[in-house]
């Protein structure tokens, strides 16, 4: 998951290495997924890693959908 | 009390999430058996079990941690500023996790991959500030962990 400064930056960036666009997110979902997947209190003895329908649900409550997002193809 | 492999890997996990946070390093597994008083060999095993199970990750073919994420015992380009520390993300989103999973303002500063110019994603009271970089995903997420340390 890499950081670029726009949508150009990522397109040269991407063609230059003759890779193909996976998903894009803008900063604001990045930080969304962030906060939603890491503010679990995964400093407590009590947590437990999701399991693969909750981290779907996580996907899905933020709008990633679609097959690049789909853990279960 | 003597700790059975799932007791045992529960107090590992937590231990080296906390000795991350508070020493901005991975613990080797020495140091976290002289803290649980067990032994270095019973750790590793441990660690081994936390990794096959996707709780943290390897450096590959050692006992030692690679990241336990969101935290990277490794340098990284994505640096990140917390609660008066410094960490880690291997990447943009694990940078940003770091900060979520303390609770803190705080920042991320990397390059962009093209040009090279310098930006810092600055989050305060919840909010993250500039808004119009991007992050772009390579893998779907259904290949994530077939190669997590490029992904």
């Amino acid at each position: 998951m890499l950081l670029f400064r726009a949508e150009d930056h990522r397109d040269k960036w991407l063609a230059q290495r003759g890779l193909r666009h996976g998903a894009t997110l803008s900063v604001v979902q990045q930080w969304d997924l962030a906060r939603t997947w890491y503010g679990d209190n995964r400093l407590s003895r009590d947590w437990r890693r999701r399991t693969p329908e909750e981290a779907q649900a996580v996907f899905d409550s933020l709008g990633l959908t679609g097959p690049f997002w789909n853990l279960s193809p | 009390m003597v700790s059975t492999p799932s007791t045992l890997d529960d107090d590992v996990r937590v231990f080296v999430y906390r000795f991350m946070v508070d020493n901005e390093r991975p613990p080797m597994p020495i140091e976290i058996g002289t803290a649980l008083g067990t032994g270095s060999a019973e750790v590793e095993a441990a660690l081994k079990r936390l990794a096959d199970a996707h709780l943290l990750v390897l450096a590959p073919g050692t006992p030692y941690i690679w990241f336990a994420n969101p935290l990277s015992a490794l340098p990284s380009p994505y640096p990140v500023v917390a609660g008066g520390k410094q960490y880690f993300g291997i990447c943009i989103w694990d940078a940003l996790g770091v900060i979520a999973m303390l609770g803190e303002d705080g920042s991320v500063t990397s390059l962009c991959p093209d040009c090279g110019d310098e930006m810092t994603l600055l989050v305060r009271d919840g909010e993250i500030e500039p808004r119009d970089y991007v992050v772009h995903y390579a893998i779907p997420a259904a290949y994530w962990w077939d190669d997590i340390g490029y992904t």
